[in-house]
């Protein structure tokens, strides 16, 4: 390196910046007003993938990925990963940009679709016309397809939520997996008489959406997963007596709740049943990230028990893949990066650097091939209907009125219609934005 | 051209004191242009943006009031207005009585007083989401606080801090207070600084108590001080959200919501733009009205 010429910057040469930066912020004008502006920006170049799997493992998965792409030739594609949080309040000012990140990560259905209304997200119907996205299961292609009839999203993975348990405090309690509500409740009750806290949550310390889980499982176990995506879609109302029959359910369990339910991460409840001072808990895979490794061969899980046998099984199935912003600038390029995504290589080579406990939504593509993910897939592959979860089945605006009201319920169940009624309430504000 | 340069000169000549070097000007009107720009702009369009409905990706509608209408009937605002009182005033009074009372206790310059101011200014220097993050821990069941009371045996009080609706609020200003205290202390250490003593020794001449010093030297002394402390406390007050955030997010259930906690929650997770503006705009309204009555009348006392 010439560090000769190298000046040092000037107090000039800052002032200059600083006006310089100033006008910049003149040009770009008012922030309400949706520009379409065009850019300078050329056709060519890399495409860049602004994406959220911010957790150790799952970047450098991503990273891999990335590489593995660029390796090929051709179109090379840039990562940018930003912490969840922050992507998830910033999305929308991803998409309205002028010069927005061309592929991005998250979820398909209801959520993608709220995007697709507004016109942000690219139609990629043509490449699910051809290779290997074609051979996808029908199920995939009802869920990237938008209101409109065009396919906006690319599925990479997805993964379940069960009753997670530890195998040997199960052998050692006596007690064997609940197929019914009955079952459910005598388990309970069994491990609550030998002192055990019977159901950990983990809705507490910023993860209240954990509690969510149990809505949605209550709701589609009960009244089915076509009521409850209607009902989320704003179709009914959450003072419906349907609606006061899942919480009637709800709270034959709630005794069995860890009183410490809401004031622990779901991180830390995971750790508490790890340590078995609770003894199964509803949850998604993630949690296997944050566990130790010498646990994973002990842990399994059980489905969330049937209710009412008349009612068509369904599962929660979040699914997790791509979008890109209609407004790129790199069409063809983003479509043969969305093409290689959902390829069964590119989602082998993201399962191999992850935590391995999602599944490929790629019908050809090997999961990692654990007794815990054959039997998740099995869980999923054989339900009726497949639901995502709360937030992804409705929007992320109306997340926040379910933690409310559902944490409220767990803290003082006797007020449950004064609960709904402010719930449908708050609900309503967001439908009609 | 000579006609010009003979202008300035004598220009000069007469207003030295009044003429402004451009290079004085440039450095004046490039921070206001970028203060402008930066704080000015937004702050106006937040105005602008209160009297819409925005989800933040479509074009704005304008609504009028409506946003301020909705605000007499949400019950949450009402929850969070009371709670900004009662944080205001918990937070804020404590905090000053506190953090008066140790500067009082540590004006002294004694042996190892140094240490005291340092321990107690030590928690400004963190990040509040810092410390808000070490409380957290404190505050979890079987975290050093629920083993310290069962240790002592009082294992009856041993509670979920943060997620019962009835000891949120307080345990989220525990921590804000830690912190605050060692803030005012050093305000008021300087203003005690500035006291002359001649007074103090003139009081005790004329054999006045302590009691009687305090009252009629130290507090009206500290007057300009005040001003100082009871602007720092307000905005504090109004503006706490980091650590609020950072422990309970508002809930459980909205029982620890203050205005700024609400405001963030409308605006960037229910993405009510429009209406998050709108309770921003309230606050806004609030500083400023408080301040500005005070320092009207704080001008009003000095004249």
């Amino acid at each position: 390196m010439n560090t000769e010429n190298f000046t040092p910057p000037s107090r000039r040469h800052f002032l200059a910046g600083a006006g310089a930066v100033g006008a910049a912020a003149l040009m770009s004008g008012c922030v309400t007003s949706s520009s379409t502006g065009s850019s300078s920006q050329s056709s060519s170049g890399s495409v860049s993938l602004q994406s959220n799997l911010s957790s150790p493992q799952a970047k450098t998965a991503m990273q891999d990925l990335v590489a593995a792409y660029d390796k090929r030739g051709g179109t090379k594609a840039s990562l940018n990963t930003v912490a969840s949080e922050t992507f998830r309040t910033q999305l929308p000012t991803y998409l309205t940009s002028a010069n927005p990140p061309d592929l991005l990560t998250w979820y398909p259905g209801s959520v993608a679709d709220g995007y697709a209304r507004k016109n942000l997200l690219l139609d990629v119907s043509d490449i699910w016309q051809t290779g290997e996205l074609a051979g996808y299961s029908d199920a995939l292609k009802k869920l990237c397809t938008d209101s409109a009839g065009a396919k906006v999203f690319v599925p990479a993975s997805y993964y379940w939520w069960g009753l997670f348990y530890k195998k040997s405090n199960f052998a050692k309690w006596g007690v064997q997996e609940p197929k019914t509500w009955d079952e459910f409740i005598a388990l309970c009750e069994k491990l609550k008489s030998k002192g055990v806290t019977p159901i950990g949550l983990g809705a507490g310390g910023g993860t209240a959406w954990v509690a969510s889980a149990w809505f949605d499982y209550l709701n589609i176990r009960i009244n089915g997963a076509r009521y409850h995506r209607e009902l989320l879609a704003g179709k009914h109302s959450f003072t419906d007596p349907q609606v006061h029959k899942v919480f009637d359910k709800w709270a034959e369990v709630l005794p069995y709740f860890d009183p410490n339910g809401t004031a622990l991460a779901f991180q830390d409840a995971t750790t508490a049943m790890l340590n078995n001072r609770t003894g199964m808990m509803l949850i998604g895979t993630f949690f296997a990230d944050a566990a130790p490794k010498d646990q994973l061969d002990d842990i399994d899980f059980f489905q969330f028990p049937i209710i009412d046998p008349s009612v068509p099984v369904a599962e929660e199935g979040p699914t997790d893949g791509y979008f890109a912003s209609a407004r790129t600038r790199h069409k063809a390029q983003v479509k043969d990066l969305m093409s290689y995504l959902a390829t069964a290589e590119a989602q082998e080579i993201y399962l191999k650097g992850s935590s391995g406990t999602s599944l490929p939504t790629n019908p050809k593509a090997k999961d990692s091939g654990t007794p815990l993910v054959k039997k998740g897939r099995a869980l999923i592959e054989s339900a009726a209907d497949v639901t995502q979860f709360f937030n992804r089945d409705s929007s992320d605006a109306l997340q926040p009125t379910a933690d409310n009201a559902l944490t409220k319920f767990i803290a003082k169940p006797k007020e449950v219609t004064s609960i709904l009624t402010a719930w449908q309430r708050d609900a309503q504000k967001i439908w009609s934005q | 051209m000579a006609v010009l340069s003979a202008n300035t000169r004598a220009r000069g000549r007469r207003g030295r004191a009044t003429r402004v070097p451009p290079v004085v000007l440039a450095f004046l009107l490039v921070p206001l242009l970028a203060e402008g720009f930066w704080v000015f702009w937004p702050a106006l369009q937040g105005f602008y943006l209160s009297l819409t409905k925005w989800d933040g990706v479509s074009p704005p509608q304008f609504v009028g009031l409506g946003n301020y209408r909705e605000m007499l009937h949400d019950t949450v605002f009402h929850t969070a207005v009371l709670d900004t009182v009662l944080w205001l005033a918990l937070f804020g009074g404590l905090s000053a009585v506190l953090g008066l009372g140790a500067a009082l206790l540590l004006q002294q310059e004694r042996r190892g007083v140094g240490f005291y101011r340092a321990a107690l200014f030590l928690p400004v220097v963190f990040s509040l989401t810092a410390t808000a993050l070490v409380w957290q821990a404190m505050y979890q069941p079987d975290g050093l606080i629920d083993r310290t009371l069962s240790g002592v045996g009082l294992g009856s009080l041993t509670h979920p801090w943060l997620a019962d609706q009835d000891t949120a609020l307080y345990a989220v200003i525990v921590p804000a207070l830690w912190r605050q205290i060692g803030y005012v202390m050093v305000l008021y250490l300087a203003g005690l600084k500035g006291i002359d003593p001649a007074l103090y020794e003139a009081a005790k001449v004329d054999g006045a108590t302590r009691r009687q010093q305090f009252r009629h030297i130290t507090l009206p002394q500290l007057s300009s001080v005040n001003a100082v402390v009871l602007s720092v406390i307000v905005i504090d007050s109004l503006r706490s959200f980091d650590v609020v955030w950072a422990l309970t997010r508002g809930g459980p259930y909205h029982s620890s919501e203050l205005l700024s906690t609400y405001m963030y929650s409308t605006a960037f997770q229910s993405l009510r733009l429009g209406y998050g503006s709108a309770l921003a705009v309230v606050i806004f309204v609030l500083a400023f009205g408080v301040i500005a009555t005070y320092l009207v009348r704080a001008f009003r006392e000095a004249d």
